[in-house]
Parts: C-alpha cells; sequence; structure tokens
C-alpha cells in the first residue's frame, strides 16, 4: 500500500463541496465575487489554516492522536505575551516569544502523551481546561490591549489581495511542512508511525521522539497564530481561540486524512480551510445569523466522515 | 467481579475529607448546612450527567456534546411548563428530548461508525446552534414553578434531587453489574471485536448506551428547570467537560470496559467541593477550570506513571483486525 495515497474519496467531497458552494453562489449572490470578499477571506483564514496544520500533523503521526488544546494555546499565547510585553518585554521580542510560548506549551502537550503515556484525547481536554482556564482567570476575562503599532501593518495590510500575514505564515509553513513529510526521513516517519505504529517501531523510528516533536510543532503553529490576532486586533482576547478545536478538526477530516493516522497531505488540508472560511463568509454574506456557523461547521464534519465511513474503524 | 478500582474510590473519599477539613478551617462559611446544599445544589445536575457518561465511556465511547443536550432537553421543559404542561409532563417530555438526541449521537457513534469524540465535537455545534436558535438570542426566565415544585421539595423529610440521584444510582448499579446489558457494554468496551465474536450486539449496546446519557442528561435538564427557573444562552457549556473529568477521575476507563459508578459520584463531589472552597477562601470562579485541569492531569499523570500503561493507550485506535 502506498503510505502517501491520499483518501481519494473524501478530497472528491471537498471538491464537489466547494463546486456546490460556488455555484450556489453564483446562483443566488453574485455579488459575493469581488476583490474585496476574496480578501476577506484570506485575511480569516490564516489563524485557522495555521492551526489546522498543527492539528493535521498530530493526527497524522497516529497513536490516538487529537490536539483538542489547539484553540486553548492560541488564546494563552496571545494572553501571556501581552502580559510579557506589559511587564517590561521589549516590542521587538514579542514575535519570537510569542511563538516560543506556543511551541512551550505544545511541549506540554507532547510530554504528557509521549512521556507519561496519557491518551492524546485526555492530555489535551487536560491542557484545554488548564490554557483556556489561565487565559480567562489571568485577565480576569477582559482583553489584554497594548500591542505594538508597529505589528499592525503586519495584521492588516495586504499586498495586493493578499494580506502580509498569509504571505508571511501560511505559504512558507504549508510548502514546508509538504516538503519535509514528502522528502525527508522524518516525514517518512511520521506516515509510517501514524500508518502502523508496532512496524514503525520495529523499524527503528524514534517514534516517541516524533511524536513529542509533532505536538511541539502544534504548538509552535497555535504561537503564530496568536501572534497573527495580536497584530490583526491590536489587543490579547482571551476567548481568541474559541471553537478552534471544532473547526480545525473539521479542517483536518474534511480535508482528506484519516483519523487513523498515516494517510493525507497538507493541501487537501489548506483546501478545506479556504472552504471552510468561504462558507461562513457566504453565510455571512447572505445575512444568515453567526451562530449558525458553528452548526454548519460541526454538521459538515459529521457528514464528511459519514460518507467516508468505510474508511473508517468504530473506536473511541 | 474485580473490574471495580477500589483504591481510586478510598484515594477520592480521603480527598474530599481533607479539602473538607481544610475549607472548614479556611472559611467559617464552609461547614455550614446552606452551604452544604449549595454544593448538592450544584452537583446535581453533574451527578446525573456522570452517571450517564459513565456508562458512554464503559462502552469505549465518549460524549462532549451532552452538555448541549442537557440544555435543549432544559428548554423543551420550559416551553412544556411556558405552554401550561403540568409538571410531570413536562419532565417527561425533558427526558424523552434528551432520549432522543442521546439516540442520534448514538445512531451517528455506533452505526455512522464515526469516532465518538470527533462525532460528538460536531453535534456539539449543531446542538448549540439548535439552542441560539432555539432560544431566539435571550434567555427564558421566570418560568413557571411546577417542575420546582415538583422536584425542588422533600419527600419524607428528604430533599427529592437526593432522592433522585440515589435511585438513579441504584438502578444504574443493577443495570451495570446484574444485566447482560450491563456485562456486554463492559465486554464491547473491553474489546470490540472478542464481544462480537461472542455474539455480543455490538451496535445495540452502543446505542442504548449514548441513549441512556441522553435520557439522564434530559433529567438533569429538567433539574436544571426547576433550580432555577431560567434557561440561559450558555446553557452547558462546561458541563460535559466538568463531567468527563470527573468520571475519569473517578476511575471509569477512558478507553472503555471498566466502570466505577461509586467513582463517578465521588468524583463529581469532589470537583464541586474544590470549586465551592476555593470560591469561599476567595479564588476568584475564572480559576475553576484551571483547577478542573490540573486535577485531571495530575491523577492521570501520577497513574500513567505508576502502571506504565502505555501500549495499551496506544493502541487505543487501533485494535487489531
Amino acid at each position: 500500500m502506498k503510505l502517501t495515497s491520499l483518501p481519494k474519496a473524501r478530497i472528491l467531497v471537498l471538491f464537489v463541496l466547494w463546486l456546490a458552494l460556488l455555484g450556489l453562489l453564483a446562483m443566488f449572490a453574485p455579488a459575493f465575487f469581488q476583490p474585496a470578499v476574496l480578501r476577506s477571506i484570506l485575511q480569516f483564514s490564516t489563524v485557522l489554516a495555521l492551526v489546522s496544520l498543527g492539528q493535521a500533523l498530530v493526527v497524522l503521526g497516529g497513536g490516538a492522536g487529537i490536539d483538542l488544546a489547539v484553540g486553548a494555546m492560541v488564546s494563552l499565547v496571545a494572553i501571556l505575551s501581552m502580559l510579557a510585553v506589559r511587564a517590561g518585554l521589549p516590542g521587538f521580542l514579542l514575535p519570537p516569544a510569542a511563538i516560543l510560548l506556543g511551541g512551550l506549551l505544545g511541549l506540554g502537550n507532547g510530554l504528557l502523551v509521549t512521556r507519561l503515556g496519557l491518551l492524546p484525547l485526555i492530555a489535551t481536554l487536560g491542557t484545554l481546561f488548564l490554557y483556556g482556564g489561565l487565559a480567562l482567570a489571568l485577565t480576569g476575562g477582559g482583553p489584554v490591549p497594548g500591542v505594538p503599532a508597529w505589528l499592525f501593518p503586519f495584521g492588516r495590510g495586504t499586498l495586493g489581495l493578499v494580506p502580509w500575514h498569509f504571505l508571511a505564515f501560511v505559504l512558507p509553513v504549508f510548502v514546508l511542512v509538504a516538503l519535509i513529510l514528502s522528502q525527508t526521513a522524518w516525514g517518512r516517519w511520521v506516515r509510517a508511525m501514524g500508518f502502523r505504529e508496532n512496524a514503525a517501531r520495529l523499524a527503528g523510528i524514534p517514534v516517541s521522539r516524533v511524536r513529542l516533536l509533532l505536538y511541539v510543532t502544534s504548538g509552535l503553529l497555535a504561537g503564530m497564530a496568536a501572534l497573527v490576532t495580536l497584530a490583526w486586533f491590536g489587543s490579547a482576547r482571551p476567548n481568541i481561540g474559541q471553537n478552534l478545536e471544532l473547526e480545525s478538526l473539521a479542517a483536518v477530516l474534511v480535508g482528506g486524512v484519516s483519523i487513523l493516522g498515516g494517510a493525507g497531505g497538507v493541501f487537501g488540508v489548506l483546501a478545506a480551510v479556504l472552504f471552510i472560511v468561504s462558507l461562513k463568509t457566504a453565510m455571512q454574506f447572505s445575512n444568515i445569523a453567526t451562530t449558525w456557523q458553528v452548526g454548519a461547521i460541526g454538521l459538515l464534519l459529521i457528514l464528511v466522515l459519514l460518507i467516508d465511513r468505510r474508511t473508517v474503524r468504530w473506536n473511541a | 467481579m474485580s473490574t471495580e478500582p477500589i483504591g481510586r474510590e478510598l484515594v477520592l473519599g480521603l480527598a474530599i475529607l481533607a479539602a473538607c477539613l481544610a475549607f472548614a478551617l479556611a472559611s467559617p462559611f464552609f461547614a455550614t448546612p446552606a452551604n452544604a446544599l449549595i454544593i448538592g445544589r450544584n452537583a446535581i445536575e453533574l451527578l446525573l450527567i456522570g452517571l450517564g457518561l459513565t456508562f458512554v465511556l464503559a462502552g469505549g465511547g465518549i460524549d462532549v456534546a451532552v452538555g448541549m443536550v442537557m440544555g435543549l432537553a432544559a428548554i423543551a421543559a420550559a416551553h412544556g411548563l411556558l405552554m401550561g404542561l403540568p409538571a410531570g409532563l413536562a419532565l417527561t417530555l425533558a427526558v424523552l428530548a434528551g432520549t432522543l438526541l442521546g439516540c442520534l449521537t448514538g445512531m451517528v457513534v455506533a452505526i455512522g461508525r464515526v469516532p465518538a469524540i470527533v462525532a460528538t465535537i460536531g453535534l456539539y455545534g449543531v446542538y448549540r446552534t439548535a439552542i441560539f436558535v432555539w432560544l431566539g438570542g435571550q434567555w427564558l426566565s421566570g418560568l413557571p414553578s411546577g417542575l420546582t415544585d415538583l422536584l425542588s421539595g422533600t419527600l419524607l423529610g428528604l430533599p427529592v434531587a437526593l432522592l433522585v440521584v440515589v435511585l438513579a444510582y441504584a438502578l444504574a448499579h443493577v443495570l451495570l453489574r446484574r444485566t447482560p446489558f450491563g456485562i456486554h457494554l463492559l465486554a464491547v468496551g473491553h474489546d470490540e471485536d472478542k464481544a462480537r465474536l461472542m455474539g455480543v450486539n455490538v451496535v445495540g449496546t452502543r446505542l442504548v448506551a449514548f441513549a441512556l446519557g441522553g435520557g439522564l442528561a434530559g433529567l438533569a435538564g429538567a433539574f436544571h428547570v426547576a433550580t432555577y427557573r431560567n434557561v440561559e444562552m450558555t446553557i452547558g457549556s462546561n458541563t460535559a467537560l466538568d463531567a468527563i473529568a470527573a468520571v475519569i477521575l473517578g476511575g471509569t476507563s477512558i478507553l472503555g470496559g471498566r466502570a466505577s459508578l461509586l467513582g463517578t459520584m465521588l468524583g463529581i463531589i469532589l470537583l464541586r467541593v474544590l470549586q465551592n472552597g476555593l470560591v469561599l477562601v476567595g479564588v476568584p470562579s475564572l480559576w475553576q477550570t484551571v483547577v478542573t485541569g490540573l486535577l485531571l492531569l495530575g491523577v492521570l499523570s501520577l497513574e500513567g506513571h505508576l502502571l506504565g500503561l502505555g501500549d495499551r493507550l496506544r493502541n487505543f485506535w487501533r485494535q487489531p483486525a
């Protein structure tokens, strides 16, 4: 069996969904197709794309991998790095500090999973409580203002239609991860251990170390996402990561990654992220209340998996 | 049968005692009858939902959407009361709504074969939207007192809520330990393939577990209406996570196959005592989720470290074909 094959059925489903969305929009809301809307979709895609990439890597690595704490990490990194700035951290250190903090939080998840042998579901559920709770408790629930003004162009500016953060973060990391997955031993290790862990161990792949790095990477990407929200909104909001676990899981699974690990690619995930954000934008555009969005994404997640049921064995 | 991890229950019992002692020394308001009543009232929803989740987890599933099921059932009961239904019917309506939603979850998981965590994260979103839409963006408040009279009163000198909880746990014990269903459920949770080979109806057993979880969440919804006489927009948003944490603390295995009803009960009481006591000694209530997370991770880390469960955990999603 090929290690690199995508679950093609799901990519096909995603393609059909795209066609359906575009068709509906062309028929009922042709005004949707204008540069400003495209720009806004890309603007809103960055955070979800970064977080979903981390989620995808964790799921790809198998071992019941799942990262429920992605949203909580985004919230906590945003809060902690702004508290650090207010405590005297020089502004120019904010970007590296945010990304590093994300990595540390991811390391926490990774250690719980690889060193203490906790089930990823429970470990990240625990840190979802812990990180998300800390983000709220440290601030009393309010936003922390005071992001250095020089960061704003990065969060709000565009080159043509493409936001700077999309160019600077999303495109490079997706290309980089795709190259690593397809061209390096590390990439093959990730797929191999997701595909059949015991065989991977017997083949000498350092499964625990690779898995630890996957959780750290998910944290680093959450740190990047937090930085983008800071530069975009100009303040740290303790609930900024809300619902990201649902949306990132939806993006990963709709994007063709197998929940069992081993199979799937990152560009399917990017296509799914753009679809989800387009769907949300289209709903907003059609004056459907935003409260419908979370339901629509939940339904999407379930329907795609139901369609795909033959590749998914019951468990969990 | 030695499926009950007795050690865990002893530890939880001692932890509850220690926490109570510490809080009683630290705050003059903790060890009072009024506060005991508050803790009990705050625990009742979680006790019922945790009981349902114990069944779901015992069968190797998980349900992060039960809090939303409680919310929808509470809205159903509230609308029933507003339409002038007698309290008994409103109660039935809530339990029925919960059971139906639990069946729906069970169908997606057991028949649709979607992994339970993913399915219920998705359903959480769907139910959440349903709650928002049904409530139309505002609270249902000032509800008729029918359910309050029925469920918040006393019977034979004891609170009705206490009687309901004791009865529910007693019935659950019989169901889990003395009926074919309970034995099948634990078998399915322990090893699905072996259970199927032995002739267990795996799909049906799982479906019933989720339906049971939904029904108990519905009952919890009725208690919510009885206690607060309103339904808020955010109803149930943290309930499932709190309950899952408490059930796992209680010694029920997230991998399925092992359940402890007493542990669930003690885990929930410990959680609520800690949350109540910390507020009384001056910790802002926003820290509650942090405490829950630390408690969950602390206990499990210790256990995982001691018992070396690594290999079984790693094979969680992939059982031999």
